[in-house]
């Protein structure tokens, strides 16, 4: 078990191995030994506890240390609350609403225009490509190239995370 | 604003807290403990109905000393891996807000039922 205790843990970010690597060790080696007499069912639903535990909170402390986010997750209790560096402005919500509102309207106006005048408009001796079907030929285009964009982004952050290069900001070349 | 209406301010976000966040500092209110008898002792309090992971215990030490909630504690002869910890001054004044706060809403709840009652 604690085999793969500690192959879990290294699912956790380096710096917070190095300062609670040690400890989580000793604990869960602890819980081991308590538990080496009990029955095989306690002992795996131990092991569930824990793996999980150890899944979830590598996954918290990796997205803080890459986002920078402040998130309290407890599965315990099922609560998530962001703290204020993360919240929503109102405003955004409010004016989101306000443009999907005018959006739909607008949609409506339309539909409402094109069925009271059907034949206004002769049958033009060409084709023209209706405009929907071009924007949804290059819909996935669009957004493979913001997604491959992303990822290339993604993956300079993790590198430049995985260097240890974010430390030099901490270095003091003055002595204190 | 005041350093200290600043630090009031970050106190009334953060709660009210959650229950093994509460329970964790009241673990540690009476004395100095290591990781694993913070586990114990929270299943105890809780009569067996919280039983935290040893994950999700490290992330919430993690963040009370973070926020300076509470402290290492160094003991002499401290066995390899087991690091206590204790509260801090202000980790205890947040505690003692937090249980104010709930002594607070019982007293409202024991009003209020006693009042639909009669």
């Amino acid at each position: 078990m604690i085999t793969v205790y500690r192959s879990l843990l290294r699912l956790y970010p380096a710096e917070y191995r190095r300062v609670f690597g040690e400890e989580m060790l000793a604990v869960l080696s602890e819980e081991c030994d308590q538990l080496a007499s009990r029955r095989s069912l306690a002992r795996v639903r131990l092991f569930l506890r824990e793996a999980g535990g150890l899944i979830g909170g590598a996954v918290r402390e990796q997205l803080r240390g890459f986002l920078q986010i402040e998130q309290e997750l407890s599965f315990t209790t099922g609560r998530f609350a962001m703290r204020n560096g993360f919240r929503f402005p109102i405003s955004t919500i409010i004016f989101m609403a306000l443009i999907l509102g005018c959006v739909l309207t607008a949609i409506k106006k339309g539909q409402d225009i094109a069925s009271s005048v059907p034949n206004v408009n002769p049958p033009l001796p060409i084709h023209i490509q209706p405009v929907h079907s071009i924007l949804l030929g290059g819909m996935p285009l669009f957004f493979g190239f913001f997604y491959a964009a992303g990822l290339i982004g993604w993956a300079i952050l993790y590198a430049l995370r995985r260097s240890g290069v974010h430390r030099l900001a901490d270095v003091s070349t003055a002595p204190k | 604003m005041s350093l200290y209406d600043m630090s009031c301010k970050d106190t009334m976000e953060s709660l009210p807290l959650t229950e093994p966040v509460l329970l964790i500092l009241l673990s540690l209110a009476g004395q100095p403990m290591h990781g694993y008898a913070i586990l114990k002792d929270v299943e105890r309090m809780s009569n067996g109905r919280v039983v935290l992971s040893t994950g999700t215990l490290y992330g919430a030490i993690r963040r009370l000393l973070d926020d300076d909630w509470i402290e290492r504690f160094e003991e002499k002869e401290t066995p390899r891996g087991r690091q206590a910890y204790r509260l801090t001054s202000q980790g205890r004044r947040n505690l003692q807000m937090e249980i104010d706060r709930m002594k607070h809403i019982t007293r409202l709840a024991t009003l209020r039922v006693a009042t639909k009652e009669s």
